[in-house]
C-alpha cells in the first residue's frame, strides 16, 4: 500500500545538515543519509522537521544517538542468509503416468548444494568443462541423490563401481571430514566430548557392558549409502549458520563455484593463531562457568537486524502472531466469555481477598491511575467491539479509508517526536532552549489544527471512531500545552530578570 | 566474599550466596569434621560445584596439618574443564598467601604435544606411540647408539632430566591448571605434560580427574595408587555412579577379539622364539624371577606401565606365579586353550547364562586351567610383555582383554555372571555372539575408595530416593541429605503432557511407539513449540533408533521441514566428532540469536554432560520414559541380583533408573536462580503416580496438579504464560521472610543468632 510507495521514493534531498552551519565528517553524513534512505518513516519525521526547520539537524541526530552508535560498528550492507529450511534436500517429483523422476534446480539450490557437500564442489570444479556438461554433471548428481534417497544400496554400490563420477556423490565426504578434524581443534573444551573419549579407559574395546540396549552397534561395513539424514541435517544447520560469504550475483553456475573456493581459501588462510583461539575458548568457558545473578550481564554478540519499513514489518507479525493464535485462542476464548456472572463475580472477589491479605507484590502504578486506564481501556474495547464484531484480527485501523490511517498514523510519529524534544527541553535554562520549545510549541499547534482538521473531514460513520482513535494524541498534545502555559505564568510571575523578553 | 562456618573460615568468589549453597556447605563441613562419607543431593542450578570446591579448600586452608587433599571426580572431560574454570575463579578471590595447586588430569591423548605421536588417531595408538619412544629398553637402546639412530621423546627426555635434580626442580608454581594449560606450559618449557602431570599429582592441593582413575583398578592401580589416606574424594554428578562401577568390572569377549587373540600369541610366540635365538639368558631371568616369587616387576620405570590388574587391589593374590605358567611357553600354550575352549563356547545357538564356579569349573575340566592359573593370568602376560619388549601395546588389547577375563573370572566368585548370546535380541538375523562377563554388585569397584579414603562426597542434582544408594554401594554415611531450593520466582515449570492435541494419549511404549499418531502428535508438539519459545529447545528420545526413526517419520510427514521455518535442527549422532561439532553450533546459534533445538539421546553422551542452562535451553521436552531394555539378559541378571541380595524389586530399580535420566535430562535447564526454563514430560506414563513420585522433590514441588495431564495445546498456552511472566523484572534478593540471596551482611546476622536460621 502506502508504505511500499514509500520505499520507491527517491534519496531525499539532504545536505540540510550544512545549512545549519555544523562540522560534520562526510562519513558521518554520508551514514545519516543511509540511515534515512533505510527506514523511510525516519526520512518523512526528518523531511517534515528538518527540512521544514522545526528542528534543527543535530536536535534532531540528538535523540537517535543509540542508533547512530550501533550502525557504526556496522560497515557491510546486510546480506540474506540462507533459508533455513533444508533446500537443498530436493524433492523429486514424479508425473504419475512414466517412470520419470524430474529434480528441478535453482541457482540458489545450487549454490547451497555447494556450500553443504564440497564434495561435489569440488567435482563440479574438476569435472565440469573438461569431462562432461553442466547438464550432464547435474544428471548424474540428480541420479546419485536419487540412488541414495530410495536407500537402494546394492544399486548404489554397484553403479558406483562402474561410474567413478557418481561414486564421488555416494561416498562419505574426506572434505568435510578433514574440516571436521579442523574445527575440533577449535571447540570450547566444556562441551568437547571427543577428548572425553580419549579418556574413557573404561570402555577399552571390550571392556565394559557391552549389549544392554543402552548402546546400539552399527556395522560400518559399506562406506556407501552411510549418509545420514541426521548428518544431512547437522551439516545444513551448520552451513547456514556459517552465512553466506559470497557477493556475486547467484547465476552462472561457474563463476559460483569459484567464488565460492576462493572464499573457503581466503577462510583456511585467514585461520587465527593458536593463541587468539586459546583466549577465546578461555573466555566462553568462564562465561559458562559463572553463576549470572552475581555477576553484570554479558552482551552477546549479534549481528543487527536492519527493516525497511518498521511498521509494515511489525504490523504483519502482528497479524502473523495473530492468526497464529486464531487456532488456539479463538478456541479458548469463548469458554472463559461464557463464565456466568456469578462465577466470574466469586473468582474476583477471591482475587481482592487475597491481595488485601498479601498485599500486591510490586505495586509499579499507582491503584488510582490503573483504574482509570482500565476503565478507558474497558470501555474504548466494549465500545469496538460492538462496532467491528468479532472478529481479532481487524483493528479498528484497518477499517478506515487508506488515506485517513496514514495520515493518522503520520501525525501520531510526528507528535512523539516533537513531545519528545518538547519535553526534553525543561528545565529551560538557555535561549536556545526557549527559542527551540516556542519553534515546537508552533509545530505542535500546527498538528492539532490538523488533527482537528482530520477529524471533522471523515465521513460520518468513522467520525466516531476518528475521534476516539484523535483523543489520546490530543490529550498529550493539550498536557504539553499546559505545561507551557504553566511554566511561561512561573516566568512571568518571577518578574522581568530573565535575559530575554516575553513575546506575547 | 568471606564469612565463618563455626571454626572455618571460608572463602566465596561471588559477592552473594544462595541460602542452599550455604546449607550444603554446613552439611558438607560436618562430614569433614566426622572423617565419615556423605550423600548430598542438591538441584541444579544452585551453584553446587563452586559450593563444594570453596568449603572444601577453605576447609584445607583452616586445617593445614595433616595437609587435605581434594580429588575431585567427575564424570567427563568436560565437566573436568568446567570444574577448573571454577577453581581459577575461586583461587582469585583466595588471599594470595594461601594458594594451591590444582591440576586436571587425562590420558595422553588430551595431553600430549608431540606431534609425532599425536599424528595417531585413537586413544591405543597414542598410548603405544608414547611407549615407543619412551619405554626404558627403548631409552637404553639410544644411549647407546649414536644420537638420532633410535628415535626418542624429546620432551619426555628433557622433562626427566630437568626431573632427576629432584621433584623440586619441577615442581610447578601454586595456581590452576587446566589441560589447555598443561600442554601449554609443556610447549614452552618443553616438558612432557603427561608424565609431568602424573608426578604433580603427588603434590597439588586438589586433584580433577575422571572417575575411572579412582573407581576402575585396571587405571586407579597406576595412577591413584599413592594418594594418602588425608584425602577428601568427590563424586560430582554422581547420580551413575552404580553404573560406572559394574562397568568398570565387566568384560566380553566377541569372536574378533579372539582372532585378534590367536594372532598376539601367533606373534608372541614368534618372539619367544627370536629371544631364545638371540638373547636367551632374558627368558630365563624372567624365570627365575617368578619361581622366586615376584609376579610384578618392583620398581617399573615410569614409562612401562601399561593398564594395571583389572582386579581390585585387595583380591589380587600376592604369591608365587603358579609352576605351570612360569615358563613363557607353557603360558602361551595355556593362553591358546583358553581361546580355543572360549571360540568351542561362542558357537552356541541359545543364550546361556553361567555363574563364574560353573564357569571355572567347566574351564578345569575340558580345557585342564584351574582357578589359579586364570587368576594370574594377567600378571603373567604383563611381565611376559615386558620380557618381550613389546611396545605396540595397541595390537595387542585382543589378547589383554582375554587375560583380563581370565583374572576376574578366577577372581570373583559373588555378584558376576557369564551370560553367552549368539546374536543381538533386536537383531536376530546377524549372528553376533559375545560372551560378557558383567558384574552386578556397584559396591565391589567403589569398596577400596571407602575404605582409603577418609571422606567421599558422592553428590548430584538427581539422587532420589536418597535411601537407596547406601544400599545399591554399601556404605554407610553420616550425612544423607535431599535439599530443595529457594526460588525467588517459580522459574521452572515442568509439565506432564499426555495427549497429543487430537486428545489420544501419546507414549513410547513398545506397543505404541510406532503408531505413526503418536509420532504425529509428538512432532506437532514440537512444531507448536519452536513457534512459541525462544532461543533453544533440546529434545530428548529414549533411544537412537527411536530417535532415527522418529526423525525420518517427521521427515517424511514435512513436520521437520516446518519446524526448521523457526529453528535450526542438531542432531546427536553415535559419532562424538560430528556431535562436538553439532553442539558447538546449537551453542552459537543460540548466541546470535537465531534458535535452534538439539536432537539428543537420555543415556546418551550429551544427557551425561552437557548444561542447556540459560538460552541455550528454554524448553527441554523429554519423549518418552527412558527405561532400560527391558530384554537384555545382562539387565535381567542384575535386577535378580538385585532382587536376591538386596531385595530390590525389579519394577522398582526399573523405575528409579528410568526416572533418574529423565530427571537428569531435564535438570539441564537452570544454572541459576536468574535463570528460567521449562520442562515437559511427555508420555502419559508420567502421569501415574508411582512413576511420577520417584522425580527428585525440587522438579516435583513446582509440578502442579493442574500441570499433570496436559494435551497439546494446554501446553502451549501454559508455555505461553510461563514465558510471558518470565519475561518481567523481578526482586532479585527474594521479599520479606523468604531470602533468597544472601550476603555478607546477612551470614553474620545469622552466625550470631544461630536459631532463627532457616
Amino acid at each position: 500500500m502506502m508504505s511500499s510507495k514509500q520505499n520507491e521514493q527517491p534519496v531525499p534531498e539532504k545536505p540540510a545538515a550544512t545549512m545549519h552551519g555544523e562540522q560534520l565528517s562526510t562519513t558521518e553524513m554520508e551514514h545519516r543519509m543511509k540511515l534515512l534512505r533505510e527506514d523511510s518513516e525516519l526520512q518523512k519525521l526528518h523531511k517534515q522537521f528538518v527540512i521544514g526547520g522545526v528542528l534543527t539537524e543535530s536536535e534532531f541526530w540528538a535523540t537517535r544517538k543509540s542508533l547512530l552508535d550501533d550502525d557504526a560498528q556496522r560497515t557491510s550492507k546486510q546480506q540474506a542468509g540462507f533459508k533455513s529450511a533444508m533446500l537443498a534436500d530436493v524433492r523429486p517429483s514424479t508425473d504419475g503416468r512414466t517412470n520419470k523422476v524430474t529434480f528441478s534446480l535453482t541457482p540458489e539450490i545450487i549454490h547451497q548444494i555447494f556450500a553443504e557437500k564440497p564434495a561435489v564442489h569440488w567435482a563440479f570444479l574438476n569435472f565440469v568443462p573438461s569431462k562432461m556438461t553442466e547438464k550432464d554433471f547435474w544428471t548424474k548428481y540428480c541420479r546419485a541423490e536419487y540412488l541414495h534417497r530410495t536407500k537402494n544400496s546394492v544399486v548404489a554400490a554397484a553403479e558406483a563401481a562402474e561410474d567413478e563420477e557418481l561414486a564421488v556423490f555416494l561416498k562419505n565426504d574426506d572434505i568435510l571430514a578433514n574440516e571436521a578434524r579442523r574445527k575440533i581443534r577449535r571447540v570450547d573444551p566444556t562441551l568437547d566430548m571427543e577428548a572425553d573419549l580419549g579418556d574413557d579407559y573404561i570402555h577399552l574395546p571390550d571392556h565394559g557392558i557391552l549389549r544392554d540396549g543402552s548402546k546400539e552397534t552399527v556395522d560400518a561395513e559399506n562406506d556407501i549409502a552411510r549418509r545420514t539424514l541426521s548428518q544431512d541435517l547437522n551439516r545444513h544447520a551448520a552451513v547456514v549458520l556459517e552465512g553466506r560469504a559470497l557477493d556475486v550475483e547467484l547465476g552462472d553456475t561457474r563463476t559460483v563455484a569459484e567464488a565460492l573456493a576462493r572464499s573457503k581459501q581466503a577462510e583456511s588462510s585467514a585461520e587465527t593463531s593458536d593463541e587468539k583461539t586459546n583466549q577465546e575458548r578461555l573466555k566462553r568457558v568462564s562465561r559458562m562457568t559463572e553463576i549470572e545473578d552475581l555477576q553484570a550481564p554479558h552482551s552477546l554478540p549479534y549481528a543487527p537486524l536492519c527493516i525497511k519499513d518498521p511498521r509494515e514489518y511489525f504490523d504483519s507479525q502482528q497479524a502473523n502472531a495473530l492468526k497464529a493464535l486464531g487456532d488456539t485462542d479463538a478456541r479458548i476464548k469463548p469458554i472463559d466469555c461464557s463464565l456466568s456472572t456469578e462465577e466470574a463475580y466469586i473468582y474476583l472477589m477471591e482475587q481482592i481477598s487475597e491481595v488485601k491479605v498479601r498485599g500486591l507484590n510490586n505495586p509499579v502504578v499507582q491503584p488510582e491511575a490503573a483504574l482509570k486506564v482500565l476503565n478507558g481501556l474497558n470501555q474504548y474495547l466494549s465500545s469496538t467491539k460492538y462496532h467491528l464484531g468479532k472478529n481479532p484480527q481487524e483493528s479498528v485501523l484497518d477499517r478506515l479509508p487508506n488515506r485517513t490511517k496514514d495520515e493518522l498514523m503520520h501525525h501520531w510519529t510526528s507528535i512523539q517526536e516533537l513531545l519528545r524534544h518538547f519535553w526534553s527541553s525543561y528545565p529551560i535554562t538557555t535561549t536556545y532552549l526557549y527559542n527551540k520549545v516556542l519553534r515546537l510549541k508552533d509545530a505542535m499547534t500546527q498538528i492539532y489544527h490538523k488533527l482537528q482538521e482530520t477529524k471533522e473531514s471523515v465521513q460520518s460513520d468513522f467520525r466516531h471512531q476518528v475521534s476516539r482513535l484523535v483523543q489520546p494524541m490530543l490529550q498529550a498534545l493539550d498536557a504539553a500545552f499546559a505545561h507551557y502555559d504553566t511554566e511561561q505564568q512561573k516566568q512571568y510571575n518571577k518578574g522581568v530578570s530573565k535575559p530575554n523578553g516575553f513575546v506575547q | 566474599m568471606k564469612f565463618q562456618i563455626e571454626d572455618v573460615t571460608v572463602y566465596f568468589p561471588y559477592d552473594y550466596i544462595y541460602p542452599e549453597q550455604y546449607e550444603y556447605m554446613v552439611e558438607l563441613k560436618r562430614a569433614l569434621d566426622a572423617r565419615g562419607h556423605c550423600l548430598l543431593e542438591m538441584p541444579t542450578g544452585t551453584g553446587k560445584t563452586v559450593a563444594l570446591l570453596s568449603l572444601i579448600t577453605s576447609y584445607a586452608l583452616a586445617r593445614p596439618s595433616p595437609p587435605l587433599k581434594l580429588l575431585y571426580c567427575t564424570r567427563t572431560v568436560h565437566e573436568m574443564e568446567k570444574t577448573l574454570a571454577e577453581l581459577r575463579l575461586l583461587h582469585s578471590h583466595l588471599p594470595p598467601t594461601h594458594r594451591s595447586l590444582a591440576l586436571g588430569l587425562s590420558s595422553r591423548k588430551n595431553l600430549c604435544v608431540n606431534p609425532y605421536v599425536l599424528s595417531s588417531a585413537s586413544r591405543d595408538s597414542v598410548d603405544s606411540a608414547c611407549r615407543r619412544l619412551t619405554a626404558s629398553w627403548v631409552r637404553a637402546a639410544a644411549a647407546e647408539q649414536p644420537p638420532g639412530a633410535v628415535p626418542t621423546c624429546s620432551f619426555f627426555e628433557s622433562y626427566d632430566r630437568a626431573a632427576s635434580s629432584g621433584p623440586d626442580a619441577v615442581l610447578l608454581p601454586p595456581g590452576v591448571y587446566t589441560l589447555g594449560d598443561l600442554r601449554a606450559l609443556g610447549r614452552e618449557k618443553g616438558w612432557c605434560p603427561y608424565f609431568l602431570a602424573r608426578q604433580m599429582i603427588r603434590y597439588a592441593n586438589v586433584v580433577v580427574y575422571s572417575y575411572q582413575y579412582l573407581l576402575d583398578p585396571k587405571v586407579a592401580g597406576i595412577i591413584s595408587r599413592e594418594m594418602q589416606r588425608e584425602c577428601v574424594v568427590v563424586f560430582d554428578e554422581a547420580h551413575n555412579i552404580d553404573n560406572v562401577c559394574i562397568e568398570a568390572l565387566s568384560v566380553s569377549v566377541r569372536r574378533q577379539t579372539l582372532d585378534g587373540a590367536t594372532r598376539n600369541l601367533h606373534r608372541m610366540a614368534q618372539e619367544i622364539d627370536r629371544f631364545k635365538a638371540t638373547d636367551a639368558s632374558r627368558l630365563r631371568a624372567e624365570y627365575n624371577r617368578l619361581v622366586e616369587g615376584l609376579a610384578q616387576r618392583g620398581n617399573l620405570a615410569l614409562t612401562d606401565a601399561w593398564l594395571s590388574n583389572p582386579a581390585l587391589p585387595d583380591d589380587i593374590l600376592k604369591e608365587a606365579v603358579p609352576g605351570n605358567i612360569r615358563r613363557a611357553e607353557h603360558f602361551l600354550s595355556v593362553l591358546r586353550r583358553l581361546v580355543q575352549y572360549l571360540k568351542g563356547r561362542l558357537q552356541t545357538e541359545n543364550v546361556e547364562t553361567e555363574r563364574p564356579v560353573d564357569f571355572v569349573a567347566s574351564v578345569s575340566s575340558q580345557a585342564g586351567i584351574d582357578q589359579k592359573m586364570l587368576r594370574f593370568c594377567y600378571d603373567r602376560l604383563h611381565s611376559l610383555m615386558l620380557t618381550l619388549e613389546i611396545t605396540d601395546t595397541d595390537e595387542f588389547l585382543h589378547i589383554q582383554t582375554i587375560c583380563d577375563f581370565a583374572t576376574l573370572v578366577g577372581t570373583y566368585m559373588q555378584g558376576f555372571s557369564i551370560i553367552i548370546e549368539p546374536f543381538d535380541e533386536r537383531m536376530p538375523h546377524i549372528p553376533d555372539p559375545v560372551l560378557q562377563l558383567s558384574c552386578h554388585d556397584a559396591s565391589l569397584a567403589i569398596k577400596p575408595v571407602f575404605d582409603r579414603f577418609q571422606s567421599v562426597i558422592i553428590t548430584s542434582g538427581t539422587l532420589s530416593p536418597i535411601d537407596l544408594y547406601p544400599r545399591l554401594l554399601n556404605f554407610n554415611p553420616v550425612i544423607s541429605r535431599s535439599f530443595t531450593m529457594s526460588l525467588t520466582r517459580d522459574c521452572i515449570c515442568p509439565m506432564v503432557l499426555t495427549r497429543g492435541s487430537d486428545q489420544l494419549p501419546v507414549s513410547t511404549k513398545f506397543d505404541m511407539r510406532s503408531d505413526p499418531g503418536v509420532v504425529r502428535n509428538y512432532g506437532r508438539l514440537l512444531l507448536e513449540m519452536v513457534a512459541a519459545v525462544p532461543d533453544g529447545i533440546v529434545c530428548f528420545f529414549v533411544s537412537y533408533s527411536y530417535m532415527d526413526g522418529i526423525v525420518n517419520s517427521w521427515n517424511e510427514m514435512g513436520i521437520l521441514q516446518d519446524v526448521m521455518q523457526h529453528k535450526l535442527v542438531f542432531i546427536e549422532t553415535q559419532d562424538v566428532v560430528e556431535t562436538t561439532l553439532a553442539l558447538d553450533n546449537y551453542r552459537r546459534a543460540c548466541d546470535c540469536g537465531r534458535g535452534a533445538v538439539f536432537f539428543s539421546v537420555a543415556r546418551g553422551k550429551v544427557a551425561e554432560g552437557i548444561d542447556f542452562d540459560r538460552h541455550y535451553g528454554r524448553l527441554v521436552i523429554m519423549f518418552g520414559v527412558p527405561f532400560q531394555y527391558t530384554l537384555s539378559r545382562i539387565l535381567i541378571a542384575r535386577l535378580e541380583y538385585l532382587r536376591n541380595t538386596f531385595q530390590i524389586k525389579e519394577g522398582d530399580f526399573l523405575t528409579f533408573d528410568a526416572l533418574r535420566q529423565a530427571a537428569q535430562c531435564v535438570g539441564r535447564v537452570i544454572r541459576s536462580k536468574a535463570d528460567y526454563g521449562m520442562m515437559i514430560f511427555a508420555d502419559k506414563r508420567y502421569s501415574r503416580h508411582d512413576k511420577r513420585s520417584k522425580l527428585p522433590g525440587w522438579i516435583l514441588s513446582h509440578l502442579h496438579d493442574a500441570h499433570l495431564n496436559l494435551s497439546t495445546d494446554m501446553a502451549l498456552h501454559i508455555a505461553r504464560e510461563f514465558l510471558r511472566r518470565m519475561a518481567q523484572p523481578y526482586d532479585k534478593a527474594g521479599t520479606g521472610g523468604r531470602k533468597t540471596l544472601l550476603s555478607q551482611e546477612d551470614l553474620e546476622k545469622m552466625g550470631e543468632d544461630p536459631m532463627n536460621m532457616f
